[in-house]
């Protein structure tokens, strides 16, 4: 069976997303605030194209803190929970590990959405989180939402555990992850390739299973 | 535009727009731009879009500026003692009609504090400019018997972070508590509670939002370094009073508090009053859409109407 096979190699999903982009930052700048704010009210005095031009000059925030971390909890109104933890060095790639209990065996639709208010169900989350307003793919994918994570795969006992290794998913700046919410689906995701009429939106990777919201950790 | 002028009492400073940064990347909207209404979308020079980031710091609505409060307290100040500043609230409605837009839009100004009503039809959405509580709206909507869902609030296209929530998900306390951006030093606080225990509850924001032991992971009550003090740190929201059937409804207004700063940390609720025990219960603070952000009417993952959705709308685990 192929559920079995896949629920067989299932437990470590080790996901590396685009390769780690290096910034150097010349040197720390002051900070308008301690710690990180998510997006701060203060402006920079400089231009905001900042997401777009990062990758050729060092960005514009620097965060004092050498390490960022976020913590998600998932619950939804099953048995299917989780914890997820993230962590980010500096402004390089942001490492997600999560691990879901509760699922059925085989993959699951992992994203992030836009925001993280569940008061009015999948409305109020909005779309996948896409700053860059592309369309549904892969995580190793150029034409991908940043909120797209891929699957995670649960095994025969309905546990997932997953270290995703991500550059679009930062914890502080403007694209900063924190406060929206981490999304686990019923289905699979085919990744944007499925050839179904939700397939570059959504994946087609069913309803929610559970869901969580960022929150700021100590480091 | 005498309506206009009242969501934006702005002092006009002449600057020339070369000298101010280029705001126009900040918001990549993946929504197609919804037709834009135009009490909220002046196209005038008030309000150019080059100029926006620095009017808005001088925007303040007039009954802000009443405010006869020390800037040196940080509690919330409820709606009892001050009017609310007025900010504009979005819902979608189910309205499929004319007929049915006045009905609505009559409803609604007869709500107290209600100050103007724009409706779009093509998009079944209702934007109302007020210093009304979401609660009262929604029990106003309510009345209309159609479906309405809020889907944003803020001050259109003013702040990056314009509007926050933090949802009580149970199993016993069940409650949202939302945040709304007002200008650039004030900010309200809507709060309704169901299943406490009857009496006073201490309430705040704490530095952390993590739940992984509940509220007993949150860490200590937020407190910027460079605001408040260590008395009286910028978090700390005083006490809720529940009446008996367990219920609480805060409507109110924080000074010095952004929206931005609080997203990611928590919205706990005490046992007591006193807030050095772990807490009773506890929320993360998440984004939630500002005004026209998010005109999602149909969940793709499932086909989930917006009519039909709730905050429990999971589908069930099948292990």
């Amino acid at each position: 069976m192929q559920a079995a096979a896949i629920a067989a190699m299932a437990a470590h999903a080790i996901l590396a997303a685009n390769p780690p982009i290096l910034h150097l930052p010349l040197s720390p700048l002051p900070l308008n605030h301690s710690s990180f704010h998510g997006i701060s009210l203060s402006l920079p005095r400089q231009s905001f194209s900042l997401s777009l031009a990062a990758k050729k000059e060092p960005p514009l925030f620097v965060v004092a803190a050498a390490t960022k971390k976020a913590v998600a909890v998932l619950k939804g109104t099953s048995n299917v929970e989780g914890v997820v933890t993230l962590t980010q060095e500096a402004d390089g790639p942001t490492t997600v590990n999560a691990r879901i209990t509760g699922l059925t065996p085989g993959p699951h639709g992992f994203h992030l959405h836009q925001y993280g208010d569940t008061t009015n169900g999948c409305m109020s989350t909005g779309a996948h989180f896409n700053p860059n307003n592309l369309k549904h793919g892969a995580p190793e994918d150029e034409i991908r939402h940043a909120g797209d994570l891929g699957n995670i795969v649960a095994n025969a006992e309905g546990v997932a555990e997953a270290i995703i290794v991500d550059s679009q998913i930062p914890l502080s700046g403007p694209n900063a992850v924190i406060g929206r919410a981490l999304v686990v689906h019923e289905l699979e995701d085919d990744l944007g390739k499925g050839g179904h009429e939700l397939s570059s939106t959504t994946g087609n990777a069913g309803g929610r299973l559970a869901c969580g919201v960022v929150g700021l950790t100590p480091v | 535009m005498p309506f206009l002028r009242s969501v934006t009492n702005t002092t006009r400073v002449a600057i020339p727009a070369s000298a101010l940064p280029d705001f126009s990347a900040l918001s990549p909207s993946p929504n197609p731009k919804p037709q834009k209404l135009s009490f909220l979308y002046p196209s005038t020079s008030l309000l150019s879009s080059s100029a926006s980031g620095l009017v808005k710091n001088l925007t303040q609505p007039p009954s802000a500026l009443n405010m006869e409060t020390p800037t040196s307290n940080h509690r919330p100040i409820s709606q009892d003692n001050v009017t609310l500043p007025e900010i504009v609230t979005e819902f979608m409605v189910d309205m499929k009609c004319e007929g049915c837009v006045n009905s609505v839009k009559n409803k609604l100004q007869s709500v107290n504090g209600v100050k103007n009503v724009e409706v779009d039809l093509a998009n079944q959405v209702v934007r109302i400019l007020g210093s009304s509580p979401v609660k009262t709206m929604n029990e106003a909507l309510e009345l209309t018997g159609r479906n309405a869902r809020l889907i944003g609030q803020g001050i259109p296209e003013d702040f990056l972070v314009s509007a926050a929530v933090a949802e009580f998900k149970g199993p016993d306390i069940f409650g949202v508590v939302r945040f709304a951006q007002v200008n650039m030093d004030l900010a309200r606080i809507e709060a309704n509670f169901t299943g406490f225990s009857p009496g006073i509850h201490g309430w705040s924001i704490n530095e952390f939002g993590d739940l992984t032991e509940g509220a007993a992971s949150t860490g200590k009550v937020f407190n910027p370094t460079n605001l408040g003090t260590e008395i009286e740190p910028l978090g700390d929201l005083g006490t809720l009073n529940v009446d008996e059937k367990g219920d609480a409804f805060f409507s109110g207004t924080i000074q010095k508090l952004r929206v931005a700063d609080l997203i990611g940390r928590a919205l706990v609720v005490y046992e007591t009053e006193d807030k050095s025990d772990k807490g009773l219960t506890a929320a993360v603070i998440a984004r939630s859409a500002g005004v026209g952000e998010n005109y999602k009417k149909i969940c793709t993952c499932d086909g989930t109407t917006i009519w039909e959705s709730s905050n429990n709308d999971f589908v069930a685990g099948k292990l």
